[in-house]
């Protein structure tokens, strides 16, 4: 039969890999190998993505962070956040489907500061009105430091 | 607080107090406007990276909220600025879910289902 154009979909075929089975050993090779990297150290800097404060924060080491809120913790305590999204270094990176699992990834921080924001201004004004408030409004804001990432070779 | 403004504004007391309240005004709802504007930044980035990949936004973002990966938008441009090896693995991932969906909708035949396309159960 002559090839037309309609014969075949305008978009590309795209074939992906059949067996379950490949996919599952190419997993295995690949787990591995990245356990191995894992437990020989061959990591440099690790950064984390980490959701603290109804915020999500991409961290490293020996890093600053200023939320807007208080914590219920002292100046000086060590804090272990879970809710790890995503942890990587130079040669590979491990993404959670939502969050990675507590024994594979640690993150420690500590309190530094609790102060307050400086004083900003709300204001409402409406013109030929005689309507103004004004509200002078300052936040506590809390500033941890990051201290280490660390990471288990504990992939399946 | 009026030191820097123009004219004399910055001198006369009755000019510098109508020009001190819109100045209050316009900070109070640019800190709202400052979220929407931040995220229209952010979604411009995202796209523009997205695209040296060869992937549109739309079909990125969906995929990868169809993957499972909650990562916003925010942290998803920052990615995009200083880890470009993690990005191009992430666009990898939304191609690949992207490519098992249209199988998974043409097909509808006795073929595999997608290993990308499995939900992970938490407890």
């Amino acid at each position: 039969v002559a090839k037309t154009s309609l014969t075949s979909p305008p978009w590309p075929e795209v074939k992906l890999p059949d067996p379950v089975e490949e996919a599952k050993y190419h997993a295995a090779e690949v787990v591995r190998k990245v356990n191995g990297l894992i437990s020989a150290g061959q990591y440099g800097r690790l950064f984390a993505v980490v959701h603290f404060a109804s915020k999500q924060w991409k961290i490293t080491s020996e890093d600053l962070i200023m939320m807007d809120n208080v914590l219920e913790a002292e100046c000086g305590d060590r804090i272990r956040m879970e809710k790890v999204l995503l942890v990587g270094a130079d040669d590979f990176t491990l993404i959670g489907r939502p969050l990675l699992g507590k024994d594979l990834v640690r993150v420690e921080a500590t309190v530094i500061e609790k102060t307050e924001s400086w004083p900003k201004v709300n204001m409402r004004f409406w013109r030929r009105h005689n309507f103004q408030r004004k509200k002078i409004i300052s936040n506590p804001q809390t500033v941890l430091r990051i201290n280490t990432i660390e990471i288990y070779p504990c992939l399946s | 607080f009026i030191q820097h403004f123009r004219g004399r504004k910055n001198r006369c007391y009755k000019l510098a107090v109508r020009s001190v309240r819109r100045a209050f005004v316009r900070s109070t709802k640019a800190r709202r406007e400052k979220k929407r504007f931040l995220r229209a930044l952010w979604i411009t980035r995202i796209e523009a990276a997205s695209l040296e990949h060869g992937l549109k936004y739309p079909a990125f973002i969906s995929n990868l909220l169809k993957s499972q990966v909650e990562l916003n938008r925010k942290v998803l441009a920052d990615l995009a600025i200083y880890e470009p090896k993690t990005f191009k693995s992430l666009a990898a991932l939304a191609q690949r879910r992207r490519q098992e969906g249209f199988l998974a909708a043409l097909g509808d035949g006795k073929e595999p289902e997608g290993i990308f396309s499995r939900i992970v159960h938490h407890h």
